[in-house]
């Protein structure tokens, strides 16, 4: 009896082997354009593109849908590439490390990627090795400048870089908050990266022009300055604003991801307000008064624009700020009782046409804030 | 007195779910089963919880407020069992290494709550209204000193915790089955061979354990975050800490979550609190706190305690 069992099973197995290699029936359509000539090693992918891929884009540490920079990215590249019928896909690496990266991106290119949008600071090493690897393929690196570890940037012809005027957004959000009303506010970054530091320096700066705007004395404005150390959700971030909001604080301006929704719970309870970040967060609370928005969708979209007129804008370092129209608030969604779209319009028409010059050095090693406020009194802790 | 009553709300946050969680690892080495898989436990039932509140919340049924929390304790209680019953197939019926099919849960969980959100919602988030939040119960919130202190800005979940605490105690020390509970923990043999079937009992052990963790997944969140992102911050393991601080004993586990959760409450909040923020101590210290605490008392503490004698060995029927 085991015995008959025993070869039922063995044939039962061997029947699905064939089964499976005559299943897939490998009829790839050629990829829109060959890989890269004089490509070092020639990778066999895991998966065989049935259709050649155009647009690529390979995420940083988070999802297409992490409410960031990856989500933002990516719908700029499904808005171009749905507008023209043009085939896109995006890759997730299988680790946070500059070796995984680069597999991944090899990916995007073994399957006919023309040009990969790279999403995240963290994409700086592995955009610079693969700008040299791959000249004929075309890299869009958000958020940062492709640089060899600890060395100074380099933007090859093949290659944009994209940075955000964060400190102009941030700006917009500390102004808007005191001509608001508020007095007491907060700023909880996630991690001390460039465009979290940006975000927080913008965010005093522009505290202390309304403050200065509206005659307040010295000290009246106080900022608590802290980063949560995390871009996710944890107790320990909900316990801070919670602290926060008993101690007088009303307005919380959460430039960490994930971590901003223990904010939120806090600010839900206590009565207090939150601002949001990277993208129009009002639907997730009812206590996000407005965001601090980075104009991702927008910038990806253009670049990819530029690159099909054949106006790539290679080698160049693009700065999106409040002059292209790339940071700002969401007015329509933004929950204000005094701040007007009026006084919203004219500070942002300063910011654009440069009268106003917010400060967007981050110095070396993120470290404490070095900004002169002569009203504004900085809580800092750390 | 406010500053007092404000760290001890918070604290409850922290401790309640690591009470659970921790009393859910007891149930499961009281019996002789390891429990690494505490992480993944949580956040399946905080995933299946807030999921079920999101989904409810967003249709036309009227179940709010406290029924709906109870509803999701009920489905987070359920889909911890159900992740438990494979731990407990592994562990007990194939004889396998517990703490292997307890990482492979924590490596399962995580991902398999990513998938899913994205299958059946949109986004890896689930966003859920906080409609639970009790700012003052009843009668008890107006008391003064002790109002401030337990019966304000509040969960129901924090007196379910200790209802559970109480009760798993009672269960543990003061029933027959509870008896069996820790006869098959220390020596399955004996116990085998004056009739309890090591088996069943394991099973029971594991399972409240799973119901427990899931219970405690959706407690650690409601308060927590407007969403829930995949993730329980690694809380599940600080239970597995805290079970080993209490001793597998639960009123020593209580004292430990609280210790515990308080530390991280005046750690987490003291920027807020001016008296410890003036003292100009650097952030790094204060989160350092709970930890190195936690360290001194269990090297004081660690010689008396001692885990069941038979947890991690498969039950082997032969063996003298």
């Amino acid at each position: 009896m085991k015995k008959v069992l025993a070869l039922l099973l063995a044939a039962l197995l061997v029947f699905s082997l064939v089964a499976c290699t005559q299943t897939p029936a490998p009829t790839p359509a050629p990829p829109a354009a060959t890989p890269t000539p004089g490509e070092p090693s020639p990778i066999t992918p895991e998966v065989t593109p049935v259709d050649g891929i155009f647009l690529a884009l390979v995420t940083d540490y988070g999802t297409i849908d992490d409410g960031s920079f990856n989500q933002g990215s990516w719908e700029g590249v499904v808005a171009f590439a749905e507008a023209n019928g043009i085939s896109h896909q995006y890759f997730q690496p299988a680790d946070i490390t500059t070796a995984a990266y680069i597999d991944a991106i090899e990916l995007a290119i073994v399957g006919g990627a023309q040009l990969i949008v790279t999403p995240g600071f963290l994409f700086r090493e592995a955009v610079y090795v693969a700008q040299d690897l791959f000249p004929d393929v075309k890299f869009v690196l958000i958020d940062s400048t492709p640089a060899p570890p600890g060395g100074a940037p380099v933007i090859a012809q093949n290659t944009v870089a994209v940075l955000y005027a964060e400190e102009e957004s941030g700006f917009l959000a500390g102004y808007a908050a005191v001509m608001e009303g508020h007095r007491s506010l907060g700023f909880i970054g996630g991690l001390p990266v460039p465009a979290v530091v940006r975000f927080g320096h913008g965010f005093v700066e522009g505290a202390e022009y309304a403050a200065q705007q509206l005659g307040l004395a010295a000290g009246e404005v106080s900022i608590n300055y802290a980063y949560a150390m995390t871009f996710s959700p944890a107790p320990e971030v909900q316990t801070m604003a919670a602290a926060w909001f008993n101690d007088g604080v009303e307005i919380i301006f959460a430039a960490a991801g994930g971590a901003g929704f223990s904010v939120m719970a806090a600010a839900e309870v206590a009565g207090g307000l939150v601002i949001g970040v990277d993208i129009d967060q009002a639907s997730a609370s009812e206590t996000v008064i407005t965001s601090a928005l980075k104009g991702l969708q927008a910038s990806v979209y253009s670049i990819i624009t530029d690159f099909f007129n054949d106006e790539f804008p290679g080698g160049e370092l693009k700065i999106f700020n409040a002059a292209m129209n790339g940071v700002g608030l969401p007015m329509e969604t933004s929950r204000f009782q005094n701040f007007t779209q009026a006084q919203y319009d004219a500070i942002f028409a300063l910011l654009a046409s440069g009268e106003i010059v917010v400060n967007d050095t981050v110095e070396e090693g993120f470290g404490p804030l070095d900004l002169d406020t002569e009203l504004v009194n900085i809580i800092l802790i750390g | 007195m406010d500053t007092i009553s404000f760290v001890m709300q918070q604290t409850f946050f922290f401790m309640i779910p690591l009470l659970l969680v921790a009393l859910g690892g007891m149930f499961s080495e009281r019996v002789g089963i390891v429990n690494i898989a505490l992480e993944g436990k949580m956040l399946m039932g905080a995933f299946t919880s807030i999921f079920f509140i999101n989904q409810v919340q967003n249709s036309d049924l009227a179940i709010s407020g406290q029924p709906l929390l109870v509803l999701a304790l009920l489905v987070a209680a359920g889909t911890g069992v159900i992740v438990a019953l494979f731990h407990a197939y592994a562990s007990i019926n194939l004889n396998a290494n517990q703490i292997i099919s307890g990482v492979a849960i924590n490596m399962f969980a995580p991902a398999f709550a990513i998938y899913a959100a994205r299958i059946f919602g949109d986004t890896q988030q689930v966003f859920f209204q906080n409609q639970f939040h009790i700012p003052s119960v009843p009668f008890f919130g107006s008391i003064p000193i002790l109002g401030p202190l337990f019966f304000q800005n509040t969960y129901f979940t924090t007196y379910l915790g200790f209802a559970i605490l109480f009760f798993s105690t009672f269960v543990l020390y003061k029933t027959k089955f509870g008896l069996r509970l820790r006869a098959c923990g220390e020596h399955p043999q004996a116990a085998d061979s004056v009739g309890i079937n090591v088996y069943r009992v394991r099973y029971a052990g594991v399972l409240i354990s799973g119901a427990l963790a899931g219970m405690g997944g959706l407690i650690f969140i409601v308060p927590t975050a407007v969403a829930f992102n995949a993730t329980v911050s690694g809380y599940g393991f600080l239970a597995l800490a805290v079970l080993i601080f209490g001793a597998w004993k639960p009123m020593r586990i209580l004292f430990a979550a609280f210790f515990f959760g308080l530390l991280q409450a005046i750690a987490a909040g003291h920027s807020g609190i001016p008296f410890l923020r003036d003292l100009g101590i650097p952030m790094q210290f204060y989160s350092m706190v709970p930890f190195v605490a936690t360290l001194v008392v269990l090297a004081f503490t660690s010689s008396k305690s001692a885990a069941p004698k038979a947890v991690g060995q498969p039950y082997d029927k032969g063996v003298r």
